[in-house]
């Protein structure tokens, strides 16, 4: 073997190899094996729930919501989520954040027609609520076009997002005993409030 | 037992060395058992570490006094009683205590060896010998570590060096008896040679260390260091494989190194170019293990044989020429072995700060990749919101730990339609661990192959002219 392959051989075969497994690695995705980025929180994305009736609307309310309110705060929503899942205290400007967004997301829905007339949600809200049984059935009877001449979807949402007070209802994360009895709370005087101004109105 | 004195005494060297890394794969083990920290847990292997840098030149001077086959007899004595220790510590403390004691018998061990295998094959082929049995022992010491672990017991890998380390005991003491030389000697017995006239060590003028070559050693230690211990860890807590698989996945290296003595004979490179090419390769293979593609297994397998033809290279040449011809030869022995293991000290001391740190900062990412996976899947929200429960108490209790999702998902009860969804969120998060964990090895292993880039620099430094 002559001196100047004997010099060169061994580095050229070398770096062949090294070339070649760092290229294969790379076109294969090497480097970018990373954990998801979150997007953007101020992007529109699809927002589903496998959820029907209140439990999907509540869902996609509070997904869009907080998506609205972490792309306010300039933060993404999963950070938000993060934050307000893991800190005892929320900040003013969280919580004024988040109500906004509920506020958001209840027009958006309006807006794209996804939100469900308020006749739709009726028997599933009897089932939950503890009312008298001759009321439950009165109510029962009603046909859907009143119900939802009397009632819309959108203003007994948002008149419930007024009536809670969300710093308490972030407290409660860990108890859902304890929100779902601040939302039925704040649902039953939205809809009373609701009726009542409708009242007011015919008259 | 002459016969067989030689093979034993490479064998105890290679035991002596594996020790250096053999109990990477056990930590998570040990971590458990011995109920201690990450942080203590890392001194099982820093202790050994730097007890064997700092006693092998002493332990040689020790030895250069002709006692060579006595002192590495008591050497390998201590070794074996040491290992035993380990074995049956109940307690953190007491195993880094017996660590150290392992490392005072191993430096003695090592150094003594390297006489008493020149005695019996002669200096150049002792001296090959000696080198590679202290590379198959650092190549293999991971692999071997994991197995024991995986089929026995962390205690086991200490348990197993005992009888050999015994069996050197008189193998040490019969090369002794059958050739009594003067170290420092300039001639080349051979075990057939007998005893010949030799000049006395005070006549024979003390070489100076070789620096070149040692420095070498160190910074690619170093670098070893990051591809043998950051990718066990990686494959048994990033990637969450058992350490019998990591252990049978770190295997590659030490047959790439067997295969890069094959490789050189039949492109016969100068020393030099054999050293550099090794260095680059150690390089390659090291970023290589930084940029997995995925946690599949099989992306580690090129990187480490880069690495392993690179540790094949270059380790046992530099050691021979750090060592050969030099006098006293034990001494010279002592400041290699001080080297590598200086170097082991450094990679673990600058990349176990980086990996924690990026393992760290690593939890932001995850958590809002976990965060994204769960908000936007196709589970009913009360199954969402008992996932988030579930995981929320295995995130927090897991801090600079990769953390088991499983029974986390375990606990989480959803209706048969639900369990396809729900398995695939497990599947996808546990993907989305693997990535963080990854991507938080990537710049230790940078690191490392910054050594390794470094000692091929000393080797492309021009020499100084000796001016007469």
């Amino acid at each position: 073997m002559t001196g100047l392959v004997r010099v060169v051989a061994l580095p050229v075969v070398s770096l062949v190899l090294v070339v070649g497994v760092l290229a294969v690695q790379l076109l294969n995705g090497g480097g970018t094996y990373e954990p998801l980025r979150p997007p953007d929180a101020c992007a529109e994305r699809p927002v589903t729930s496998r959820a029907d009736g209140i439990d999907g609307l509540a869902e996609r309310l509070v997904l869009l919501a907080v998506a609205d309110a972490a792309c306010t705060l300039g933060v993404s929503r999963e950070a938000l989520t993060l934050e307000l899942a893991q800190r005892a205290e929320v900040s003013d400007s969280e919580v004024a954040a988040l109500r906004d967004g509920l506020l958001a997301a209840v027009r958006q829905m309006t807006d794209d027609g996804s939100l469900p007339p308020a006749s739709a949600l009726v028997d599933e809200a009897l089932d939950q609520a503890e009312l008298n049984g001759v009321l439950e059935f009165a109510i029962r009877a009603l046909p859907d076009s009143l119900i939802d001449s009397a009632l819309t979807t959108d203003d007994v949402l948002i008149r419930t997002i007024e009536q809670l007070d969300v710093r308490s209802l972030l407290a409660d994360l860990d108890s859902p005993a304890e929100l779902d009895r601040q939302v039925e709370a704040a649902i039953t005087e939205a809809v009373k409030d609701a009726l009542l101004d409708r009242l007011r109105n015919l008259l | 037992m002459h016969r067989a004195a030689g093979p034993l005494l490479a064998v105890t060297v290679a035991l002596v060395l594996a020790d250096s890394a053999v109990v990477t794969l056990a930590l998570p083990d040990i971590l458990r058992e011995l109920d201690t920290s990450v942080g203590q847990v890392a001194w099982v292997l820093i202790s050994f570490n730097l007890v064997l840098a700092l006693g092998a030149v002493p332990a040689a001077r020790l030895l250069a006094r002709g006692r060579a086959a006595g002192g590495s007899a008591v050497g390998i004595a201590l070794f074996a009683g040491a290992s035993a220790w380990c074995a049956v510590a109940g307690s953190i403390d007491v195993l880094i205590a017996a660590r150290c004691l392992q490392a005072v018998g191993g430096a003695l061990a090592v150094v003594g060896c390297l006489e008493l295998l020149v005695r019996s094959y002669g200096e150049r082929r002792g001296v090959a010998v000696w080198a590679t049995a202290g590379v198959v022992g650092t190549a293999t010491g991971p692999f071997a570590g994991g197995l024991m672990t995986e089929l026995i017991s962390w205690q086991s890998i200490f348990v197993v060096q005992v009888p050999f380390a015994l069996l050197a005991v008189p193998a040490a003491l019969a090369v002794r008896a059958v050739v009594p030389v003067v170290v420092g000697a300039e001639q080349e017995p051979g075990p057939e040679s007998g005893p010949a006239p030799r000049p006395a060590p005070d006549e024979v003028a003390p070489d100076r260390p070789d620096v070149r070559p040692n420095i070498t050693l160190a910074l690619l230690s170093a670098a070893l260091t990051a591809a043998l211990f950051l990718l066990v860890l990686l494959l048994v807590e990033g990637w969450s494989r058992s350490p019998g698989i990591a252990a049978l996945t770190v295997s590659v290296v030490p047959i790439a190194a067997i295969a890069a003595g094959p490789l050189a004979r039949l492109l016969q490179p100068s020393e030099q170019v054999e050293v550099a090419v090794g260095c680059f390769l150690i390089a390659g293979g090291l970023v290589g293990l930084a940029i997995p593609p995925s946690s599949d297994l099989a992306w580690t397998i090129a990187p480490q044989g880069l690495v392993g033809l690179g540790l094949g290279l270059t380790v046992d040449r530099l050691t021979a020429r750090a060592v050969q011809l030099r006098r006293p030869r034990a001494e010279h022995a002592g400041w290699t072995i001080g080297a590598r293991h200086v170097g082991v000290v450094v990679g673990l001391a600058v990349l176990t700060p980086v990996f924690t740190a990026d393992l760290q900062d690593a939890q932001v990412p995850a958590q809002e990749a976990i965060t994204a996976l769960v908000l936007d899947a196709p589970l009913q929200p009360e199954d969402k919101v008992a996932v988030a429960q579930a995981l929320g108490g295995a995130l927090a209790g897991e801090q600079g730990q990769v953390p088991d999702l499983g029974p986390a998902f375990a606990r989480v009860v959803v209706e048969p339609a639900e369990r396809p969804a729900l398995d695939r969120l497990e599947r996808d998060l546990d993907d989305q661990l693997e990535r963080a964990a990854t991507r938080a090895f990537r710049d230790s292993f940078l690191a490392g192959a910054g050594f390794a880039l470094l000692a091929l620099l000393v080797v492309l430094v021009p020499r100084r002219r000796r001016t007469t």
